[in-house]
């Protein structure tokens, strides 16, 4: 069985490499080439890391494939997890691809940039860089895929960028902080296989203990810092807001639902697993930090207009919960909770696997209306629901999976979040009994306000009337769009009714992490009803939603039984006598966030500009009235703009230094090499 | 808070004891309303007058809740329309369509006698009619403006209470 792992990953791989060659393929052929060849890639992933949670490892080293290093693989049941997870979204991603990235019939440009060769070899190689991070095994493999990923994803964010001027701002945003971060995780890792004398990961699990407590923790904070940009957390998330919203949408799908959940796994492994965990501070900062960004995302995500803008701070929002149930596990299992450490763990893995879901096919579908209409406004949207029934339908799945609420996927994980953290009372000492009650109602006021930002996101964008001509305008999109998204509506809903069925698979992945790896037996268990171990709390999804159906279903029986005892009249639309009602006068995402705004307006301190002109014979008399309001991103304005300001002042002051003379820059050369080599002299 | 609770102290009740029920049956649409009566107030053209008396009919002193009428804030929530003034050009097609909006069984009161039959604006140009020419009318209230207290016998005439 064990090659079964071994050769579906390498399937996975192969079939990646081949799709990007379809990209050489001529312009009509491209896009089915290269999604077809992506969507088997991500099929044999998905195969692969199946097999790796049943508990079926498999690793290789390639000592000949790269200089001095080679290449080591090896996939565990936690690399698995994730493996699979890349994969079934590029399914659903590729496969809408196909659609979304054909060129128009009718010789209009209707997606310029999108079929190019560049951008279509770019997807499976993308594809192909996030298999093999959670495969990598050793810490040069690990950090060259890291940045094949980081580059591929970068050149797909920017595809765009002759359409558009703000896709290269948001391609410069990311640039710079996924370097930044890859810098930390280098500088990390690079000083953890130092101190260890080896730089295969197994050494590196064997070496982990014997560090001194310093070097373990530096490890822990660079790495945990390069890694959370990349999971979005605030307040490293600036570049996802931007990149997110400005890729293309299958690309926005893959960044958001697979990239992303590297950061976690970044964290899971170094943290949990290679170093096998820490101090109760280490998890205390991802806890707080995962706290910070539920909270700062999802109230950004309530008060966001661009639908895709939204979307990518319900990301930040949702790896923020996920990091609570990480640091959670680490901080129960420093006070020897394990299993109790094991069960916020699981429940953070599941919610990555959900969170993969809906937000695979919320972007898609955002993606679906961003195409047929031109815009991502939610405030000119609207009215979609006849055009386009199929979208329509999808995304009102999609926003009822990621609310907190049953029958919807994210209520199964965060159920379980919560059982973790008020079940870590008895056990968890001191520390769990201050900060645990918090983190339940971060959880708890984030799942509230999600409810309302996708509420927002649906009866804004797509119900009602349309707000504008392009919205009126809307055609449903291909099949191609539309079966990418069916594709991924249909694993949310079985992750929703039958999350028992991947629970031995969670718990054998959250089993790996050596910190947190219970006394035996699984944190969760029940294909129907879900039990947590040592609990006496279960809960069914299923029965839940049977229950909900019938209800629905009495319901309507009884109000349709006592209201036929009056006939009924068809009355106009009450519009308060003056009519004819139009589509100004429907609530925009704006007015619907507006009273949020308010309660929160300490946190996200919203501007509003009200310009009155009277006309020019009266004072008393208005001419034009015009209201602006904007709710900007406060931790960019206040954390990132000083930044920015300090280095732009810093490169003016230094533009003496290049005053274009080559002897001068030889000189530089020559007195920077001295310098360096006098300074290992000194410290040898 | 301590100065509103010791004025509301020493104010006491100030509604006037509740004269005896008005003479006459309740008209039969009324009837099923079963002495629970939701009010909308239009104003068709009025010169106000009659809002100064209907307000009063709703204050404390008169107090008309205590009879089981409420005045509402849409035709949707309403049993009966209670409309003022003359219909002017400008107010006939939105009091057609709150008459419409108004679920049945409802009621329409014409209160004041420019509501009745256009009083001092009788044939001037933006008036269009009476409220009877507009939408059924049937309960009337004299007067101009009609006092309080001839408003809440009205009102008691279709609660019954």
């Amino acid at each position: 069985m064990t090659t079964v792992t071994g050769a579906a990953f390498c399937a996975a791989l192969g079939l990646g490499l081949l799709a990007a060659a379809g990209a050489l393929l001529p312009r009509r052929a491209r896009p089915a080439a290269a999604g077809g060849g992506t969507a088997a890639a991500g099929a044999a992933a998905v195969v692969a890391g199946l097999a790796a949670m049943a508990g079926h490892p498999w690793s290789v080293w390639l000592p000949d494939l790269l200089p001095l290093a080679g290449v080591r693989l090896a996939v565990d049941p936690l690399s698995g997890l994730f493996i699979a997870v890349t994969g079934a979204v590029a399914v659903c991603a590729a496969v809408y691809a196909i659609g979304y990235t054909r060129p128009a019939r009718d010789g209009t440009d209707d997606a310029p940039g999108l079929d190019g060769r560049a951008v279509q070899a770019m997807l499976p190689l993308f594809v192909v860089a996030m298999l093999l991070v959670p495969a990598a095994a050793s810490v040069s493999t690990f950090l060259l895929a890291w940045e094949l990923m980081a580059v591929t994803s970068l050149l797909l964010v920017v595809a765009e960028h002759r359409r558009r001027a703000s896709v290269g701002e948001a391609g410069l945003w990311y640039a710079v902080m996924t370097h930044l971060g890859l810098i930390a995780i280098m500088a990390g890792l690079a000083g953890f296989a130092a101190a260890s004398h080896g730089e295969s990961f197994e050494r590196l699990r064997a070496a982990a203990e014997g560090l001194s407590p310093a070097v373990r923790s530096a490890v822990f904070v660079a790495t945990l810092a390069g890694f959370a940009s990349k999971a979005g957390i605030v307040p490293l998330h600036v570049w996802l807001p931007r990149a997110h919203p400005e890729a293309p949408s299958h690309v926005s799908a893959l960044m958001s639902a697979a990239m992303v959940n590297m950061g976690v796994y970044g964290i899971v492994r170094v943290g949990l697993d290679l170093l096998g965990g820490g101090p109760a501070w280490w998890w205390l900062v991802v806890l707080a930090s995962g706290g910070v960004s539920a909270l700062y995302g999802v109230l950004q995500a309530v008060v966001a207009t661009d639908m895709k803008r939204l979307l990518a701070y319900s990301t930040c929002e949702n790896m923020g919960l996920v990091l609570i149930g990480v640091g959670a596990a680490g901080l129960l299992s420093v006070s020897g909770a394990r299993a109790i450490a094991a069960l916020a763990l699981t429940a953070a893995l599941l919610h990555v696997v959900n969170h993969a879901g809906f937000k695979t096919l919320l972007f898609l579908a955002a993606g679906s209306v961003l195409h047929a209409t031109g815009t991502r406004d939610l405030d000119a949207l609207g009215g979609l629901r006849s055009p386009m029934p199929a979208t329509t339908a999808l995304f009102g799945i999609g926003a009822l999976m990621a609310s907190a609420l049953p029958p919807g996927s994210a209520f199964v994980s965060e159920w379980l979040l919560l059982q973790s953290l008020v079940h870590a009372l008895p056990e968890g000492g001191t520390l769990a009994a201050v900060t645990m009650p918090v983190a339940v109602a971060v959880v708890a006021l984030s799942a509230g306000l999600a409810i309302a930002a996708f509420v927002k996101a649906f009866g804004v964008g797509f119900l009602a009337r349309p707000r504008s001509a392009a919205a009126e305008r809307a055609r449903e999109s291909s099949p191609a769009m539309i079966a990418g998204m069916v594709l991924a509506a249909l694993a949310c809903v079985a992750a929703a009714l039958a999350p028992g069925l991947v629970a031995g698979g969670l718990s054998r992945a959250a089993g790996v992490a050596a910190a947190v790896a219970g006394p035996g037996g699984d944190p969760v268990t029940g294909p129907v009803t879900l039990r947590p171990a040592g609990m006496p709390s279960t809960m069914s999804p299923l029965l839940i939603t049977v229950a909900l159906l019938v209800a629905v279903v009495v319901l309507m029986a009884v109000l349709r039984a006592v209201t036929t005892r009056r006939a009924r009249r068809r009355a106009r639309l009450w519009d308060c006598g003056a009519g004819p009602a139009t589509a100004r006068m429907e609530y925009t995402a704006t007015s619907f966030a507006e009273p949020l705004v308010r309660v929160f307006d300490d946190v996200l301190a919203p501007e509003t500009d009200l310009d009155v002109t009277p006309v020019k014979e009266s004072a008393y008399l208005v001419d034009s009235v015009r209201y602006r309001t904007t709710v900007g991103d406060r931790i960019e304005h206040r954390l990132y703009r000083p930044v920015l300001a300090a280095v732009a002042w810093v490169g003016r002051a230094a533009r003496p230094l290049a005053n274009g003379s080559v002897h001068r820059y030889v000189g530089y050369g020559f007195y920077a090499f001295t310098g360096m080599l006098i300074l290992l002299a000194v410290t040898r | 808070m301590k100065d509103l609770l010791r004025k509301i102290m020493r104010t006491g009740r100030v509604a006037e004891p509740p004269p005896p029920r008005p003479e006459g049956a309740v008209p039969e649409r009324a009837a099923e309303l079963r002495g629970s009566v939701q009010i909308r107030h239009v104003d068709a053209g009025s010169c106000n007058g009659c809002e100064v008396e209907i307000a009063s009919a709703f204050g404390p002193v008169h107090d008309a809740e205590r009879y089981g009428a409420r005045l509402v804030a849409s035709p949707r929530h309403a049993d009966a329309l209670l409309v003022t003034g003359p219909v002017t050009r400008n107010m006939q097609m939105a009091l057609r369509r709150t008459h419409e909006a108004v679920p049945e069984p409802k009621v329409v009161v014409a209160l004041g006698d420019c509501a009745r039959g256009c009083g001092v604006f009788a044939d001037a140009y933006g008036v269009v009619g009476a409220v009877h020419d507009v939408v059924p009318v049937d309960v009337e209230v004299r007067g101009c403006p009609p006092e309080p207290e001839a408003i809440v016998d009205a009102l008691r005439g279709l609660t019954g209470r």
